[in-house]
């Protein structure tokens, strides 16, 4: 019996280490995507980007835009939802191929996130916006009143940054895993002020719960804009690139922007120049 | 979206839990007992190598078992241990199986060890077999008196599957935040507790009742 379970036990060992090493052969990315015909997005569920209608299909313009992307190279876009402060370890391990989700071109709490991954053209405008209770809108009207002030935003969102700006200090900051959860505390009263994407905040301030907040035109951090996040060193950013000026030019994109109601922020003919 | 549209649609996350919960204790128990062999062994390296493993996975939180267990192979190794769709799910029921177990294997080890040796040697002197005496005679005491630490370990083992939300499993948690939480509504968070109490109360009646089946000494 013990001879039997010491056996087993050595058995199992021996097995874990060789499945650690039987590496699966030095494929590039778009030989392995191609291979496997799809590849997978990382999302977090927002409108006006990825998000589910009535019927609880996965819509949206990020949604509809990559699908258009996959077509365009012969594969099939697969969504995954992720924890958005994860966002470079699910890229890394490979568990998704592109952050795909409304993400910010640009800095990361002063970190250039170009050093995690590598960016396709931008596509769309964004800004960071303002966040606070209704009632406070008057109240918290200037820079000068914010500075000393309880923030929150998204966990590893280039709006953390803005945040920590505004109130002066990182302390005063708090992160959350979504922008959701961060809007959550500001109707329970925890933070002063709120820093989320404005086209999130668009579609959520004001609305169910939410009802109590408005978005506050006080300060107008500056635009940014949006791009496709792939793996550092990836040959699958370049066909990305070149799908992109293909749905520019014929106009796919615009026809996408309308639907969703982001033709003022779209980005025109991407790639040209 | 109304109230039974939201109930519907946590009932499925919680199903995830559930099964989550289900699937755990039906690998943890069995490979519990097996490392309490091995903590047990009187060939000393086994003993060195169970004892090491409970150390390290009991001293380590569960989160960071989940991502160690979902995104290392990958980052390492370039291995895809847990793709297609339900990968996640396997790969948080893996991190939770072998936690489980270690947790599982100290009270069944505190449980064989509490049976007096004189049973042991009356059943030797009866001529039965190791095997026969630990699967007869000693295994059902055994459960007996690890029943009440058991059913603290489950009952953890229920909130605990929250934390499979940590590496993007559907559990309720994590599609309340994506459902509802992301489109305004905060009440659904709260109500997530009225399925765990419910799920837990039953558990908590379930328990009592094996103990009282079990306590066959009382008149």
């Amino acid at each position: 019996m013990k001879r039997i379970l010491t056996l087993t036990l050595a058995l199992v060992l021996v097995f874990t280490m060789m499945t650690c090493f039987t590496s699966c052969g030095e494929k590039s990315d778009w030989e392995k995507i191609e291979e496997q015909g799809f590849f997978y997005c990382g999302i977090t569920v927002y409108a006006p980007m990825n998000y589910f209608d009535e019927d609880g299909n996965l819509v949206g313009f990020d949604t509809e835009f990559a699908n258009a992307v996959a077509k365009e190279l012969g594969l099939e876009a697969k969504f995954q939802v992720i924890s958005w402060p994860n966002k470079y370890m699910e890229l890394n391990s490979g568990a998704i191929d592109l952050i795909w989700n409304g993400f910010t071109y640009g800095d990361e709490d002063g970190v250039s996130r170009t050093e995690y991954v590598d960016f396709t053209y931008a596509y769309l405008e964004n800004r960071q916006c303002l966040v606070t209770k209704a009632d406070r809108v008057n109240e918290l009207n200037t820079a000068e009143a914010l500075k000393g002030k309880k923030g929150v935003a998204e966990g590893g969102s280039s709006g953390e940054g803005v945040a920590i700006d505004l109130a002066g200090d990182e302390k005063l900051i708090t992160t959350f895993t979504s922008q959701a959860s961060a809007l959550m505390e500001l109707v329970a009263g925890n933070a002063d002020f709120a820093v989320i994407d404005y086209q999130m905040a668009n579609a959520m301030v004001g609305k169910g719960d939410y009802a109590g907040l408005s978005i506050n035109k006080a300060v107008e951090p500056e635009s940014e804009v949006y791009a496709i996040g792939c793996r550092k060193g990836s040959d699958l950013t370049a066909k990305i690139n070149e799908a992109i000026k293909t749905l520019s030019e014929n106009g796919t994109l615009a026809e996408l922007a309308e639907k969703y109601g982001l033709t003022n922020d779209l980005i025109q003919n991407i790639g040209s120049n | 979206m109304g109230f039974w549209e939201i109930t519907a649609k946590l009932f499925e996350g919680f199903g995830t839990t559930c099964l989550l919960f289900i699937l755990t204790l039906v690998f943890s128990l069995p490979l519990g007992l097996v490392i309490a062999f091995g903590s047990m062994s009187k060939f000393k390296p086994l003993a060195w190598l169970s004892r090491t493993v409970v150390w390290i996975i009991r001293g380590t939180p569960l989160m960071l078992q989940l991502f160690v267990v979902f995104y290392v192979p990958g980052m390492l190794f370039g291995l895809q241990l847990f793709g297609g769709i339900n990968g996640r799910f396997t790969a948080a029921l893996v991190a939770f199986v072998i936690n489980y177990a270690c947790y599982f294997s100290e009270i069944y080890r505190g449980g064989i060890e509490s049976i007096p040796r004189g049973q042991y040697e009356a059943a030797q002197v009866l001529g039965m077999t190791a095997r026969e005496t630990f699967f007869t005679v000693i295994l059902m005491q055994v459960v007996k008196r690890i029943l009440a630490p058991m059913s603290n370990e489950v009952i953890t083992l229920v909130k605990d599957t929250s934390l499979a939300r940590v590496i993007a499993v559907a559990e309720i948690f994590f599609v309340n935040e994506m459902d509802f939480l992301s489109k305004g509504l905060v009440w659904p968070l709260f109500y997530i507790a009225v399925f765990f109490l419910i799920f837990v109360g039953a558990l908590t009646i379930f328990f009592r009742y094996c103990e009282k089946k079990l306590d066959y000494y009382r008149v």
